[in-house]
């Protein structure tokens, strides 16, 4: 085990439930086999994992709390324990306080991360991991007021926490060329526990009979990396003769918002956000450290709809970077769309779903159709596949990892 | 997924209580020769059912061999005057458990508001009203069975008087006004007295018949009739579904503040 004191922490909770005297504490959860190999090469498993997953919740009149230990254990690497949330509630009539590890999820848009920038992303899958377990819990105090369907919250976040990449020589890594192996440098990775390193976010939210709306505000620590270059060319050949990149995060502003509306048969949503200073790559030699500082907005509109029986859904997401340089890397504007089909038969049994991402730059897409099966109640079996089109770009650079995927969950 | 049990989109007119919990009877007359089809469906749309209730709900499925699957879930509902506010909490099985739902029901012709709630996703989404001919969480009551059909979209026809398990009855056969709709027809045995529908037969659009609904059980509480078991089979896929309440109050009152955005995410 990684992390023995989280044992501590679980033990201090339990012997608070155990004096608890308004209600029981409640135990839920999932054990789950989830089992993945490669199309290119049948032999060979993508994935082999085992997981334990439970929530011990007490709620009580004035106060509560939430412990989610999981344990993901794999064929091929260290066993995984952690919390996924741990955190105390205290209630009044009008204001809610939260104290420690939580998942905080803003916004409308689903499967994409536009205002939803509080719970770091847990990347080591991509994004194929199930939508609560791809977000991390993060250390916050977190406080609404109510007035009726009116909620102001509002966030602190003392210690940063940036986005969990896959580890090194993961099928998942992301793919990037350099033009000779690099010398790592993480001096400024890590972040220091400082109230200069804290974050703090602002949330009002208004859900009535018309729209439902979101504003949101934060200033924060960008949960990915710039990778900050230092070259050193021979200056007799001008070649490039070592490369030392350095990973750092950098603080931003962020303002935006989200809405969704019902008009007839169709809800729809929207969500975007502008970001005050964000650091991309550039060829620039007037960049230093091939990095340049630009504004950035990220929208999203989408469509929910039921056809026939047939669930649908569609997002038209675009990122933009304002002032945009030739030099630089990346694209001025980033297209993606979503699709997502699901429809149920057996009366509710048996459950038909495609689910794809399709990056408009680049031509590529994620395809991900999936069949789930209720074994009986709290027993579900889910055969898929996650399919991956084109050569480059976010999805098409995991050409060669199309996989199918068997995973069995009882839930308790 | 959790919402996948839930069929969230088409929860239009879920209105669990409309069949659940109905009719009170307070000193209706007998009708004479010239009661009308659309007099005796007036007397049951009209009866008041309270100003708030609060139930436990079990959802049985049960399919032609027998096998049973089980929903339970709390419901809490009030009437605001122009709205009715309901909101579900859904607690087996475990797969959705803590998974909520809210509508908002406008005595006008404006669509009913609907919003999910789930645990998995930790957010709450705006969903639409979807199509009321579609089945609530798998079972043989469909979004409008469930529903307080107003008279106005149906022509009735008083078919004739008779008595069931020994009580007397009206029997009115409603037929659907709108074109398309997913039943040609319904027939409704009304108890004369208290004006509860004690069983219906619903045809399908080949005029046969599709499913029976039968009330086994109901009573008085705080006044109010309330049916507390009631079972809807499919006489053609020879499946059915069992609804039953347990612990109703009726008219204890439920605050405002239970119909929100909070009382969704906290589950209570």
């Amino acid at each position: 085990m990684r992390q023995p004191y989280y044992f501590i922490i679980i033990g201090v909770l339990f012997s608070v439930m155990l004096t608890a005297q308004e209600n029981k504490p409640v135990f839920s959860g999932f054990v789950r086999n989830y089992t993945g190999i490669l199309t290119k090469d049948m032999d060979q498993f993508s994935i082999l994992q085992n997981t334990f997953n439970i929530n011990v919740e007490y709620r009580g009149q004035k106060t509560g709390f939430k412990v989610n230990p999981y344990v993901y254990q794999y064929f091929d690497k260290n066993i995984d324990f952690g919390l996924r949330e741990a955190y105390m509630d205290f209630y009044s009539d009008k204001l809610d306080l939260r104290v420690g590890k939580q998942q905080i999820i803003w916004g409308k848009a689903e499967g994409v991360f536009i205002t939803d920038v509080i719970s770091p992303k847990d990347l080591s899958e991509f994004l194929l991991r199930d939508f609560e377990e791809i977000r991390t819990g993060v250390t916050s105090v977190k406080l609404n007021y109510h007035s009726g369907n009116h909620t102001i919250e509002g966030v602190w976040v003392p210690a940063f926490t940036p986005t969990l990449m896959p580890e090194t020589g993961s099928i998942w890594a992301p793919k990037l060329s350099f033009p000779i192996n690099p010398t790592w440098d993480y001096s400024t990775a890590n972040k220091n526990l400082t109230v200069a390193n804290s974050e703090a976010f602002l949330r009002y939210s208004l859900m009535s009979s018309a729209f439902d709306l979101e504003l949101v505000g934060g200033t924060f620590l960008y949960d990915d990396p710039a990778m900050h270059l230092t070259k050193q060319i021979d200056p007799v050949t001008r070649q490039l003769t070592s490369l030392t990149v350095r990973p750092d995060y950098h603080r931003t502003n962020m303002a935006g918002g989200s809405f969704s509306v019902p008009v007839g048969d169709l809800v729809i949503r929207g969500e975007g956000a502008f970001y005050d200073g964000r650091y991309f790559q550039t060829v620039s030699p007037t960049a230093a450290d091939a990095t340049i500082e630009k504004n950035f907005v990220h929208y999203m509109a989408g469509l929910d709809y039921t056809l026939g029986g047939v669930k649908l859904s569609t997002q038209f997401i675009q990122e933009r970077v304002l002032d945009y340089e030739v030099s630089m890397n990346n694209d001025e504007v980033e297209t993606t769309m979503t699709f997502l089909a699901k429809k149920d038969f057996f009366r509710e049994r048996l459950w038909l779903e495609l689910f794809a991402y399709v990056g408009l730059n680049n031509e590529d897409a994620l395809i991900r159709p999936k069949v789930s099966y209720s074994v009986a109640d709290g027993v579900d079996l889910q055969l898929g596949a996650n399919l991956f089109t084109g050569n480059t770009g976010r999805f098409g650079q995991y050409d060669d990892n199309d996989m199918l995927f068997m995973k069995l969950k009882y839930s308790f | 997924m959790t919402n996948k049990k839930t069929n969230y989109k088409q929860m239009k007119t879920i209105k669990l209580l409309a069949i659940t919990v109905v009719l009170l009877f307070s000193g209706v007359n007998m009708m004479n020769s010239q009661t009308t089809g659309l007099q005796v469906m007036q007397k049951v749309y009209d009866l008041p059912s309270g100003k708030d209730t609060q139930a436990e709900l079990t959802m049985t499925l049960i399919n032609k061999q027998g096998e049973k699957r089980v929903r339970q879930l709390k419901q809490y509902i009030a009437d605001e005057g122009s709205v009715e506010k309901k909101i579900m909490y859904f607690t087996a099985p475990a797969d959705v458990k803590g998974t909520s739902f809210m509508n908002w029901s406008y005595s006008s012709a404006k669509d009913d508001d609907q919003w999910i709630y789930l645990p998995a996703l930790k957010r709450t989404k705006r969903i639409s009203s979807g199509s009321k001919g579609d089945y609530f969480m798998g079972s043989d009551f469909t979004y409008d069975d469930l529903g307080e059909r107003h008279p106005d979209e149906d022509t009735h026809k008083l078919l004739r008087e008779e008595t069931v398990d020994g009580k007397p009855c009206f029997v009115v056969e409603s037929t659907p006004k709108a074109k398309g709709h997913m039943y040609s027809k319904t027939i409704t045995w009304v108890l004369k007295d208290t004006y509860i529908g004690l069983k219906r037969e619903f045809y399908d659009p080949n005029a046969k018949l599709l499913k029976t609904l039968t009330i086994k059980n109901f009573k008085k509480i705080s006044g109010v009739w309330v049916i507390l078991d009631t079972e809807m089979k499919n006489v053609q896929k020879n499946h059915s579904t069992t609804i039953s309440l347990a612990n109703v109050k009726i008219n204890q009152g439920v605050p405002a503040s239970k119909f929100t955005e909070r009382s969704m995410t906290m589950g209570q």
